[in-house]
């Protein structure tokens, strides 16, 4: 087994792999990077076991061969090199020796059949989307996604595919965001749970990207494949929380106002709020809102006047100040708006403007209780 | 046997079948006869009932068609609640003549606190004789007391000798009183409590001293601290002579049983209506909220959880009464329902923790 491959193009194409590969692994042969080479085109895979992903890299070679080789001690050899030529040869002593430029190096290897295999998935539906839409949808939904373990299916992004189109739902049952896109179609309805490790990997490659992501899915596992590239993953068991039902309907008071002045305001109040609650107090009356904080502890304070447009019952709510951040950080919009029902019911944040068509964002942050 | 702290000299005065001996009294037809009073109308309770009625297992808080099936000679009597008032400020008047410490718990029973007293005498044993005696001369009904260094043991003890007797358990007898003490007799060990003790092997107040206080603070969180001062003597509430409400409840008996919660949600928005007046008039919220349920075969059931911030409002009484009702499937049809709010923000120690305290909600998910 013999190949020659670009320095640059291989590191470039390892190290998108290597974010699957755990830092510590039960089994060692997960330390590793599978190679498979036949003839010109060479796939490299890496595991997790729950996630798998490769990439077929196009190389100099007329051989076949199946090994699996060190990641560390490779990606760290990579890095070193100015772009060149590099030369693999298998050796008979189970050694890998990659010439450079500069000279030699000898790997030891592990029998690639080792390697778990990635799973096939049996009779699978499937979908296509542009690849940065992927991203934008998971980038939207996947900060509000939980870590508890003891509700590990609010621990993933919420996959909805229907005819009429596909939603994308996560919380932590503090926050909630629903992001839709009526634009994009699923040939049946579906629904999945994604964990957050395969999606910020899917998210880092595809942002940006034009090319098509074609999802493969059945009951357990689920396939993106896109360029020279496929990932699949196993699923989250269970059944999604009805979060349809947490969001209220009647929300008879609605506060519009520019987001950048919003998230500036609630940032510097935040300063002065409470270190372990970071609550913050919103009072609309009129067209102003009031943004105040206080931190008894210390008797430090802040209050903040804004111009805004709002329509419904003067009203007081408290909320914890980072999840507004968050919120309105991964919003882009020039104005948003912010419903209301009661101080003890959910807020619902949405972007006024800046939206393609079919697009839609709601957000939603359950308030603190305010004393006194 | 020393106590590191001031000995108070504390009486509990309990009436004797109070409701049901005042209608003996006034009725002298109803002498020696089993009375109830209450629990006459189909689905009443009786609220007293007379010593005579009691030998046949009759009880207070007993449904009236349960007390007609255990006495059939019952003799039920419509309660007069002016009466009684006026009964109990003679009662009260007594009590003043010796202290202004006076804790009234209900219309019979008192806590005194004769520590310093207005006749300068240092007995309390004979204090509670003398104000026994008076409330016979006055009121021609009988008493019981309990005499002790604190409310929780006076409490016991006025028990011990009913009716119309007294007990005085002295500072030098009150470890081995308490000792002895059937552990379910203890304040604020309830039916759920006493199971765990028992697991615990903790049958006894000599059981209960054996535990340290890391043990019982594990096992029982705040109310360790509690378990562990209580057996050693200490109970340092002190007798507050306007006594603040420790809950405020509303309740309803239905005509008919309900079999399905679809039927008691409606009947729950009443309930919770009624208290949310009843707190808006005088104007308390609490944090914990009670969901009682009682079957159709009067077996009791309450279902508690306390929320990190007041309540008073209806709806918020009632999302969390729901979430009670739904908490465990019913074990069969209910004849009364209510719900109740303690931990009020009366207390004072509620008071100041309330400044710091915010609470995240969540999404009912």
């Amino acid at each position: 087994m013999k190949f020659i491959v670009s320095s640059t193009y291989l590191l470039k194409q390892l190290q998108v792999l290597g974010g699957v590969i755990n830092n510590s692994n039960t089994l060692p042969i997960l330390d590793n990077f599978l190679f498979d080479l036949k003839q010109n085109s060479l796939t490299v895979s890496a595991s997790d076991l729950e996630t798998t992903m490769s990439s077929v890299i196009e190389v100099d070679s007329d051989s076949e061969g199946l090994i699996a080789l060190p990641a560390k001690l490779l990606l760290d050899t990579l890095k070193t090199f100015p772009e060149q030529p590099l030369t693999f040869v298998v050796e008979d002593n189970n050694t890998v020796e990659i010439s450079s430029n500069h000279g030699k190096y000898a790997l030891a290897y592990a029998d690639g059949a080792e390697f778990p295999k990635a799973i096939e998935l049996t009779e699978p539906s499937s979908t296509t989307i542009l690849g940065d839409v992927l991203a934008t949808a998971i980038n939207k939904t996947i900060f509000a996604a939980g870590n508890d373990d003891l509700r590990p299916v609010m621990s993933g992004v919420f996959f909805q595919f229907s005819p009429e189109s596909l939603t994308f739902v996560s919380t932590d049952a503090h926050k909630l965001v629903k992001y839709q896109r009526e634009d994009i179609s699923a040939s049946e309805v579906a629904e999945f749970i994604m964990p957050k490790k395969p999606l910020n990997l899917l998210k880092g490659i595809l942002a940006g990207s034009e090319s098509e992501v074609k999802i493969e899915y059945n009951e357990s596992n689920a396939k993106f494949t896109f360029d020279n590239s496929e990932l699949i993953c196993r699923l989250i068991d269970g059944k999604y929380p009805n979060y349809e039902a947490v969001i209220p309907k009647e929300n008879p008071n609605v506060l519009s106002i520019s987001r950048s002045q919003f998230l500036s305001s609630v940032k510097r109040v935040s300063i002065f709020s409470n270190k372990t609650t970071h609550q913050i107090r919103l009072k609309v009356a009129g067209a102003e809102l009031n943004i105040s904080a206080e931190d008894v502890d210390y008797s430090n304070k802040a209050e903040e006047r804004l111009s805004c447009a709002y329509q419904g019952d003067d009203m007081q709510i408290g909320f914890n100040s980072r999840f507004l951040v968050e919120m309105l950080n991964n919003l882009s919009s020039d104005d948003v708006t912010l419903e209301m029902s009661l101080p003890n019911r959910a807020g619902i944040l949405t972007p006024a403007d800046g939206l393609d068509e079919g697009e839609k964002v709601t957000m939603l942050v359950m308030p603190v209780m305010l004393n006194g | 046997m020393q106590f590191d702290f001031p000995l108070r000299k504390i009486i509990h005065v309990d009436m004797d079948a109070f409701y049901a001996s005042v209608e003996q009294k006034d009725n002298p037809e109803l002498k020696g006869k089993p009375i109830a009073v209450g629990g006459g109308s189909k689905r009443g309770v009786v609220s007293a009932a007379s010593y005579e009625a009691r030998k046949y297992g009759v009880r207070s808080a007993m449904s009236g068609y349960l007390a007609q099936k255990n006495c059939p000679e019952l003799i039920f009597v419509k309660p007069r609640f002016d009466r009684y008032k006026e009964i109990s400020q003679q009662i009260r008047q007594v009590f003043f003549e010796y202290t202004d410490l006076v804790e009234p718990l209900s219309l019979d029973e008192a806590y005194l606190d004769v520590t310093q007293n207005k006749k300068g005498n240092p007995s309390a044993t004979l204090i509670a004789q003398e104000i026994r005696q008076k409330i016979l001369d006055k009121t021609g009904l009988t008493a019981s007391a309990g005499i002790s260094i604190n409310k929780f043991i006076a409490k016991i003890a006025s028990d011990y000798n009913k009716p119309n007797g007294q007990k005085t358990v002295n500072p030098e007898e009150v470890l081995e009183f308490l000792s002895a003490l059937d552990i379910r007799k203890f304040y604020g060990v309830g039916k759920v409590t006493a199971e765990k003790m028992y697991q615990l092997g903790i049958f006894t107040g000599a059981d209960l001293k054996k535990k340290s206080l890391e043990f019982l603070n594990q096992e029982f969180g705040k109310s360790g601290q509690h378990y562990y001062n209580v057996v050693r003597g200490i109970h340092l509430s002190t007798v507050k002579p306007s006594r603040t409400p420790k809950s405020v409840g509303a309740e309803r008996t239905f005509s008919e049983n309900l079999s399905s919660e679809i039927f008691m949600l409606e009947r729950l928005e009443n309930i919770a209506q009624e208290l949310e007046k009843r707190l808006k008039k005088s104007k308390l919220a609490g944090k914990t909220v009670t969901l009682k349920i009682k079957y159709s075969d009067f077996t009791l059931q309450t279902r508690s959880k306390t929320l990190p911030f007041f309540i008073a409002d209806k709806s918020l009484i009632l999302d969390n009464a729901k979430e009670l009702l739904y908490q465990s499937p019913l074990e069969n049809s209910v004849r009364l329902l209510g719900i109740s709010l303690a931990n009020l923000n009366t207390e004072t120690k509620n008071k100041i923790e309330d400044k710091s305290i915010t609470y995240q909600l969540k999404f009912d998910l």
